[in-house]
């Protein structure tokens, strides 16, 4: 038996489905596709897939619809696939469980990248925990609160460190500032992103080379922030 | 009111008695030295005035008086309403004859000036109402006008012009009373095309005549002749603007397809040389034709995003998302990101750190330092430098993106945000066209203003935006102390 993990994707565009099957099964995973929302849901009844990838313009149903009809019984990653501008949908449908997000047109790194990511998420919820994150010279021990740049540690304050340990545990990952907002500072403060602004600002001079162009607290624009380690 | 009618009316009478009464004391006095048949006649001398001043009804009611007064005073036997001689019965019956018909003859020639000059009046209202209406063309302005010219003639409680619009238009006079009953009165306006709109009139007394009934009809058939034709010139008026939108759509579909097709041609004969075998498998160019379809690519779906913001600042959907930003990070990871195209540029950047937050949408003010600094890019010559600076200036912050390219010529310097606007002609530079125009759009999207200056040895884009949000000024916040 194929035991290759199994990638479900739900895209009405044919020449789409085409290229990801394509490019997935050449990297060795099993690829099922699905062109509307119900024969995705019926799919990944029937699968139980480790991934999903969604397409958000679906011809039957909307695709926040079929994220939380498979957030009711099921924990696997989702990726979202949609167009430029609709950075609302998009934190809709993080905000409604979805893991991460791909814009259209992407480039094939981009993809294999976030199902790398979310094959590690799937299997860290599963009990399997990177205590020690490592992005550059940069050195993240979340057992011991312990951050190190070479081997210098990197002072940091408590809500630097509460910001950088959600990041970095959730490595690769897309995180919405509504989800930062409420796991550092607090459910009431989702709407204060000027606190995120302003932290990750200091956050990145404490870590980044070059906190202009930052190379471990990478800007979503309009979503979030997502940390890069090594993998 | 109506019971003030009968009283005017009663008290006209009673003035006409009394004048009766007046006259007839007097030839009383000189009942001795006059004859009957000049006291007859003298009695039609108040009976004329009465009539010509109080009417008909006040005229024939005092005939009757004088008669009586003048039987009882004057003919003999005195004090009875008894005639002896023949000849004062002639008298009398022709002296009621008499009276009567002056008074008529009288009250007739009254009524009638009285017409006239009424005639006259609603032909001059008539007249003003019409010349007001001619210099026109506004909707609202004419059913203002039209209120008011019968407002002044009807004097009625109140009155409210309704025309059929998009929205409704309400006329009302005056303004925010309507009462709670139904109107008195409710005129259609009607015109070529059918109902515009309708007049309703409150007045309940003195209740209103038919002749201010034809007044009206005819105010109203004005208005709605005034409505119609302002209609007729706005229907024309837009369809210039859709002509001339067309004429612009027409020019927009000719310059995409061109932007749009040269990369697809890039893209076509890269994939296709790629496809025949014609490169083998280890040639340079084989990785050279592959960055050619990824960047094209990349240049299309660039495209396509312009094009995407373009129709949505035209359609006023572009809404900015707003938050508090930092300014300074914004244009930092655009500079990082525009790295590789500037690697030939020298780029300045002066934006203070303690700059306060700003209120904007992230994503779009990206856009903006994007299309500002590709431009600049585009134009200015290489190893140039291309400064970016921020600074306060008074409720709002100030950025300038400056470059030392070619200097605009002052006549184009507004132009240059129009879309599809170039210098340059358009096989010399890539692009959409659209850029500038975006940057505006976006800027006044956020209350903004932006504006090109040539500065001494260049071109500077100036933009302002307002840190007040919502009636708020930028947060400032309360930063922890460093952990020692």
């Amino acid at each position: 038996m194929n035991t290759a993990p199994h990638i479900l994707v739900i895209d009405d565009e044919l020449q789409i489905q085409r290229a990801i099957r394509t490019i997935l099964t050449e990297k060795g995973f099993r690829v099922t596709t699905a062109s509307s929302g119900n024969e995705g849901l019926t799919l990944a009844a029937a699968h139980e897939p480790e991934i999903v990838i969604l397409d958000l313009g679906l011809p039957d149903m909307d695709g926040s619809e079929v994220c939380e009809r498979l957030r009711e019984w099921t924990q696997c990653p989702i990726i979202v696939l949609s167009v430029r501008d609709s950075e609302r949908e998009k934190v809709s449908m993080l905000d409604k469980g979805a893991d991460d997000y791909l814009t259209k047109p992407f480039g094939i790194e981009e993809l294999l990248a976030r199902v790398r990511v979310a094959l590690r998420h799937s299997s860290a919820k599963q009990g399997v925990q990177n205590r020690v994150i490592k992005a550059g010279d940069l050195t993240i021990d979340l057992a011991w609160h312990v951050v190190k740049r070479g081997e210098e540690e990197v002072k940091l304050t408590a809500t630097e460190y509460k910001l950088l340990a959600y990041l970095a545990g959730n490595h690769g990952r897309v995180l919405t500032h509504q989800s930062i907002l409420s796991h550092v500072w607090d459910p009431a403060d989702a709407d204060h992103t000027e606190y995120l602004r302003v932290y990750m600002r200091q956050l990145r001079k404490k870590l980044e080379v070059d906190p202009e162009s930052p190379q471990y607290i990478i800007t979503e624009p309009g979503i979030g922030y997502r940390f890069l380690a090594d993998d | 009111m109506r019971i003030a009618a009968i009283f005017t009316r009663f008290s006209r009478i009673l003035f006409a008695f009394g004048l009766i009464a007046l006259v007839t004391g007097i030839l009383f006095v000189l009942r001795d030295v006059l004859d009957t048949t000049l006291v007859a006649l003298l009695y039609l001398v108040p009976l004329g005035a009465i009539a010509t001043l109080w009417g008909v009804g006040a005229g024939i009611a005092s005939a009757f008086a004088a008669f009586l007064m003048f039987n009882y005073f004057f003919i003999q036997p005195y004090y009875t309403f008894a005639v002896h001689r023949p000849t004062d019965v002639v008298i009398l019956i022709m002296f009621l004859v008499v009276a009567i018909v002056i008074s008529q003859l009288v009250g007739r020639m009254q009524a009638s000036l009285a017409a006239a000059t009424a005639r006259e009046r609603e032909a001059t209202q008539l007249y003003a109402l019409s010349t007001a209406l001619a210099g026109l063309h506004d909707e609202k302005t004419i059913a203002q006008t039209l209120a008011q010219y019968i407002q002044d003639v009807l004097q009625s409680e109140v009155i409210e012009l309704r025309v059929a619009n998009e929205p409704e238009l309400v006329a009302q006079l005056p303004d925010g009373a309507t009462p709670e009953r139904d109107p008195e009165w409710v005129l259609p306006m009607e015109a070529v095309k059918g109902a515009v709109g309708e007049i309703r009139v409150w007045r309940h007394a003195p209740a209103i005549t038919s002749r201010e009934k034809l007044l009206l009809q005819t105010f109203a058939s004005q208005g709605a002749l005034a409505l119609g034709r302002a209609r007729l010139i706005r229907s024309e008026s837009r369809a210039k603007v859709l002509e001339e939108s067309d004429r612009l759509k027409s020019v927009i579909l000719s310059s995409v397809s061109h932007e749009l097709r040269t990369p697809l041609s890039t893209i076509k004969a890269a994939a296709s040389s790629l496809r025949s075998n014609a490169i083998g498998w280890d040639s340079p160019a084989r990785t050279d034709l592959i960055a050619a379809i990824d960047d094209e690519a990349d240049h299309l779906n660039m495209l396509v995003g312009n094009l995407l913001d373009m129709s949505r600042i035209e359609s006023g959907a572009l809404k900015p998302r707003r938050e508090w930003n930092i300014l300074a990070e914004i244009v930092g990871s655009v500079a990082a990101r525009m790295k590789h195209q500037a690697k030939n540029y020298r780029i300045e950047m002066d934006v203070p750190e303690n700059l306060p937050l700003m209120p904007v949408d992230y994503v779009q003010m990206e856009q903006v330092f994007t299309n500002l600094l590709s431009n600049s890019l585009k134009y200015a010559p290489e190893g140039t430098l291309i400064r970016i600076l921020a600074f306060v200036e008074g409720n709002d912050v100030h950025v300038v993106v400056q470059n030392q390219g070619p200097q605009i010529p002052n006549e184009h310097l507004e132009r240059i945000f129009d879309k599809f606007f170039r210098l340059t002609a358009t096989d010399r530079v890539t692009g959409t066209g659209l850029g500038l125009s975006i940057c505006k759009g976006i800027i006044e999207a956020h209350h903004g203003r932006l504006w090109a200056e040539n500065v001494h040895d260049g071109l500077a884009f100036n933009f302002t935006l307002p840190l007040i949000w919502e009636g708020k000024a930028p947060p400032k916040l309360p930063m922890e102390m460093e952990e020692e």
